[in-house]
């Protein structure tokens, strides 16, 4: 009598806090549509977000636990074992032992399906898309072609200062992906230049592949007084004056050079294409 | 020469008293000496401890000692933000002094209006041009020999500065790199990123997405732990 007494006010209790729980909720949610509709606050979104879900969860975990009945009840499970004459039918099978007639038959259909199989596993090698061929070794770099800088403008030569930075691509491919190279500035008679480079740099221009040779990322980031690119996926650094030579990081490979000349309106065009295939090193090398 | 003449024209006028241009170029000379001639000459050209001003222009002298990098506290001090150590009139004659004995020569101090420029389209140049070492938050980032420092506090004219003469390790971006409209915009925007809008809310000193994983990992995935657990306990 006075246990159903105690449950019922215990379900009273749990009534009202549900349903409280639930009016906040429904408060909150209706609080986020109108911050979010007076042109929104972040915090204070995700504070509502916050209090009309908690609530909510609290409400129905509340419900759960307090109003549902709490009887148990328990289902009987059907019998589980084979009937018996099931199990003599297996036996009986089981024990008539191997009957196969046509024996080579069947080991030659195996070995077809398994020859099948492997053949069939062999095209998705096509999926893998058509062979790059020569793709990996051409860059829109001409013999002739100008410098321009991100927005298409011609980059001439008394417009990059000593110690100077720009970000260059050939004429008519601005944004290409593999054209894309860093055009430095320094005293040309710090420059030491590989054999046959010496008339790549002129005035102390010299331009380089921005393509990292070990993973491919933009080699954006110059230190003018260490005249040192450096690379901010794997911090690989490289000196212009060897000719972009690796000294730190994981790069092993120099940063493909793009050799320079000045036009008679003072404008840096490109000598020729980069003399090697730019990026990360690939399977041929 | 003629705007040094200028200024002490200006100063005679307010103060009649004062005898004018040679009195005015000996102090200059005597703050020259003491403070920057002991390690850049007395001529300016440099010494064993510090390299020669020939050519490095107004824009990078006023960068140095507006923004309080120079002069050094102590010789082998590092190169970083200060408080200025001269007045603004003082630095306009220090910077007049050091082109007068070198020279002359250099990136002038740039004219920049950001006002006239186009915030997103700055947001575009710095992302570009600025974000490999600024990071994109302009807060600096870390090089092999130092650390690229934050683009802010300062003033619009020193940002410009920094841009055309490339102080200590940063390079030197002239107008084939960045345009002198495309500088208004560039400034503009690093002054925005003094005070940015974080619309996605708090912006955790703006390290960027590792911190702001890390913070929504241990602190959603950790709620949800303790709140199972409990939820287990009292089940």
């Amino acid at each position: 009598m006075s246990a159903s007494r105690a449950g019922s006010k215990k379900a009273g209790t749990g009534e009202r806090f549900a349903t409280t729980a639930f009016l906040l909720s429904a408060a909150a949610a209706i609080g986020l549509a109108i911050v979010y509709a007076r042109g929104g606050n972040v915090p204070l979104e995700g504070a509502l977000i916050l209090v009309s879900f908690g609530a909510l969860g609290a409400g129905l975990v509340t419900v759960a636990h307090r109003l549902l009945p709490a009887e148990q009840y328990a289902e009987e499970r059907p019998p589980l074992p084979s009937s018996e004459d099931e199990r003599q039918a297996f036996a009986q099978d089981f024990d008539r032992g191997e009957r196969v007639a046509r024996r080579r038959f069947l080991v030659g259909s195996l070995i077809a399906a398994v020859a099948a199989i492997g053949a069939a596993a062999v095209f998705p090698i096509r999926s893998l898309g058509p062979s790059p061929g020569t793709s990996l070794e051409r860059t829109p770099w001409r013999r002739g072609r100008r410098l321009v800088n991100e927005a298409g403008v011609a980059v001439a030569a008394a417009a990059v200062p000593i110690g100077g930075l720009v970000t260059v691509f050939p004429e008519g491919a601005v944004g290409s992906a593999d054209g894309q190279a860093v055009l430095v500035r320094v005293h040309p008679e710090l420059l030491r230049p590989a054999a046959g480079r010496e008339d790549w740099s002129p005035e102390g221009l010299i331009a380089f592949s921005k393509v990292c040779t070990h993973a491919g990322c933009p080699v954006g980031l110059y230190q003018s007084r260490t005249h040192e690119l450096f690379c901010p996926c794997h911090q690989s650094a490289f000196n212009v004056l060897d000719g972009a030579r690796p000294t730190l990081g994981p790069a092993a490979r120099a940063l493909p050079q793009l050799p320079l000349e000045i036009d008679g309106d003072g404008v840096l065009v490109a000598r020729g294409p980069f003399p090697e295939p730019i990026g990360p090193a690939y399977w041929n090398r | 020469m003629l705007g040094l003449a200028g200024l002490g024209f200006a100063r005679a006028g307010a103060d009649p008293s004062d005898s004018a241009q040679p009195r005015q170029r000996g102090d200059i000379q005597a703050l020259y000496l003491k403070d920057c001639g002991v390690c850049h000459g007395s001529d300016g050209r440099g010494t064993r401890q510090g390299p020669s001003l020939v050519g490095s222009g107004a824009a990078a002298v006023d960068f140095q000692i507006s923004t309080g990098r120079m002069p050094l506290p102590s010789p082998h001090a590092a190169s970083v933000r200060r408080t200025p150590k001269y007045r603004r009139d003082t630095i306009r004659e220090l910077v007049a002094y050091v082109q007068s004995i070198t020279g002359g020569g250099g990136p002038a101090i740039p004219d920049v209006h950001p006002r006239a420029g186009n915030v997103a389209r700055g947001g575009e140049l710095f992302r570009q041009q600025c974000a490999a070492c600024h990071a994109w938050s302009g807060e600096g980032g870390a090089l092999t020999d130092r650390k690229a420092p934050k683009v802010q506090p300062a003033t619009p004219t020193q940002i410009a500065e920094a841009v055309r003469t490339g102080p200590t390790n940063m390079p030197r971006f002239g107008r084939a790199a960045i345009a002198d409209d495309q500088l208004d915009s560039l400034v503009a925007y690093t002054l925005y990123l003094d005070n940015p809008r974080d619309r996605g809310g708090e912006p955790l000193w703006h390290v960027g997405p590792l911190a702001e994983g890390a913070a929504a990992g241990i602190l959603g995935l950790g709620g949800l732990l303790l709140v199972s657990r409990w939820i287990g306990t009292r089940a």
